[in-house]
């Protein structure tokens, strides 16, 4: 089917492995490059790979099977999917909450797309093995440089929106199943380069040398639950949304679940194997975040031998990382907002990236306000929206009700009863924890006060909104589905 | 420096675990993919639950009827057992004995 300029035709994606690449591309962004290695190494190796696999298991998987299974069965974007469960009212702004999350995240990763993309811009100049290039003065000139980031940015998002006018298939499918292979190609000859360096060894007994004791460490756990959570993008609205474009005959669980969830997360195993071994055989310092991918990498590339094709198979298969994820980030409103308006896909697309724009111009001003919004919305936003969703799932539709509906409808794998108190019980759980946990952590700081502030003020918001929205006649012809199912 | 033994099984289990099991999990899907694409060719419905599946949502039609879903759920669960009763391709692994038990609801 095509994507019809009609409203009542939906896309639907053209293949299999077309979603199954809109999902990674989705979930692999910064955050399994620059972060997961070295959280890796520095929590106990291979005894963080083992919490973060339970993890990944018990609460991603599952998770990721729910968001998916909602986008399919109501087959609407996030606030007609929650208009379907909970009936029309101001309830269904907690499906607001999960938009101006997304708005919210992608006013702040736009900029960082945007160094992303200058990076990939300078490696392929061979920029980094010029002779007299220093890392550390050409990443602090580029972040003094406001206008070109916010020109950067600007690049960013008028790229994103010219994918999304040509709509799921013809734009975001046919970029993401070239753009994540390429990913994959890119790291795996970055690692094969890496590994026959002398003195990589040092870095693989970094990631794989296994400290059993950290297994009986909190800290070990909080950062693979972490890291199990915020890299899947389970909660966010994303799963729902690529979801909601699955054909009939589609399947969820295995697709959405496992292979979106061990996928995604095999390729920040992938992205540790390309990077610490050569970081560690040029014997820099390993790091984590920008520092990681902007000084200490930028550092190693004019040592190692074909230094300037690894720096272009980094920085471009981190730019298509990011890029993808930015680009189904921002399918999220757009998709919903095309629905509950009367604009069509373009004039959607056109004001939500231009909302997104405007909103990112700050962050692109100034690496601190992003570094604020990153630490406010990654630790109480995501988590807000995560338990609003889940919420949904588990306490309005019922898990029992939704696994009977949609996960196990044309599923290429059984999922049995164990499903359900996962959903309603563990998750949110876990997600109030992660909430207060952080909140105990930053106590009276000014991130855990404007994270006090999204936790109270965008359901508010929220509730206001469609209040008013239902309340001028709504949307005809939707089903309250009352309680849980168990 | 040679790798320790530890960290080389270490490596292994972590390569198996991860990539190993997206892997599999890829080419599960695809080739399902590839069954669905050729049984939707030769007919244009298929079953849409495995018999597993298929007899949990009946045990949850039958104990919950007043449910507001109940009837969508009968409706899938008839749909399904439609198909088993009018077609020959069938996806999942449905036993002649199997379908020829099925009543609708």
């Amino acid at each position: 089917m095509a994507d019809a300029p009609a409203k009542t035709a939906r896309a639907e994606w053209g293949t299999r492995f077309g979603f199954l690449m809109a999902m990674i591309g989705a979930m692999v962004g910064a955050g399994n490059i620059w972060r997961f290695p070295y959280v890796m190494g520095d929590n106990g190796g291979g005894a963080f790979v083992l919490a973060f696999l339970v993890l990944l298991f018990l609460l991603a998987v599952p998770g990721l099977m729910a968001e998916v299974a909602l986008g399919r069965y109501t087959n609407k974007g996030v606030i007609g999917a929650f208009r379907d469960v909970l009936g029309p009212g101001g309830m269904v702004g907690l499906g607001v909450i999960v938009l101006l999350v997304n708005i919210a995240l992608m006013s702040y990763y736009s900029p960082l797309i945007g160094w992303t993309l200058y990076y990939a811009v300078h490696s392929l100049l061979f920029t980094f093995t010029a002779s007299g290039f220093e890392a550390g003065a050409f990443m602090d000139t580029f972040f003094a440089n406001s206008a070109l980031m916010i020109g950067l940015h600007t690049i960013v998002m008028g790229s994103i929106a010219a994918i999304l006018i040509l709509g799921i298939r013809r734009g975001v499918e046919r970029l993401v199943v070239y753009a994540v292979p390429a990913l994959v190609i890119a790291l795996i000859v970055m690692t094969v380069r890496g590994l026959t360096l002398p003195g990589a060894s040092e870095g693989i007994t970094f990631m794989f040398s296994v400290d059993w004791g950290a297994l009986a460490a909190s800290e070990t756990w909080i950062a693979a639950l972490g890291q199990a959570l915020f890299s899947t993008g389970l909660g966010w609205g994303i799963a729902l949304t690529v979801g909601s474009y699955l054909r009939e005959y589609d399947d969820v669980p295995l697709g959405g679940g496992v292979f979106t969830a061990l996928g995604e997360s095999s390729i920040g195993i992938l992205a540790a194997l390309a990077i610490f071994p050569i970081v560690f055989a040029v014997g820099v310092e390993p790091d984590a975040g920008a520092g990681l991918a902007f000084v200490s990498l930028v550092q190693v590339f004019p040592e190692i031998p074909l230094g300037g094709l690894v720096a272009i198979l980094f920085f471009v298969g981190f730019f298509l990382a990011t890029f993808t994820s930015g680009l189904l980030i921002t399918e999220v409103s757009v998709t919903t907002i095309s629905e509950e308006t009367r604009l069509d896909r373009t004039q959607t697309v056109l004001g939500v990236c231009g909302g997104i724009w405007l909103l990112g111009i700050p962050s692109a001003y100034s690496a601190d306000i992003l570094d604020f919004l990153d630490f406010v919305f990654g630790n109480w936003g995501l988590p807000l929206a995560t338990l609003a969703i889940i919420g949904v799932i588990g306490w309005v539709l019922g898990p029992k009700r939704l696994r009977m509906l949609a996960v196990n409808r044309n599923a290429g794998i059984y999922v049995g009863k164990w499903w359900d108190p996962v959903i309603k019980y563990v998750i949110p759980a876990v997600m109030l924890f992660i909430m207060g946990y952080f909140a105990w952590e930053n106590f009276r700081e000014p991130e855990m006060i404007a994270g006090m502030l999204v936790i109270v003020l965008f359901p508010i918001i929220g509730y206001a909104i469609m209040s008013v929205v239902e309340g001028r006649g709504g949307k005809p012809g939707t089903t309250e589905v009352t309680g849980g199912d168990d | 420096m040679p790798l320790p033994a530890e960290v080389l099984g270490m490596l292994a289990f972590t390569l198996l675990a991860f990539w190993g099991i997206s892997l599999w999990a890829l080419t599960r899907t695809l080739r399902q993919e590839s069954r669905k694409v050729e049984i939707l060719k030769h007919q244009d419905r298929m079953d849409t639950y495995s018999p597993r599946a298929l007899a949990d949502l009946r045990e949850w039609v039958e104990t919950n009827p007043n449910d507001p879903l109940a009837d969508r759920a009968r409706e899938q669960y008839n749909e399904c057992v439609d198909v088993l009763t009018q077609t020959d391709r069938h996806f999942y692994d449905w036993s002649d004995t199997e379908i020829e038990q099925l009543e609708r609801l």
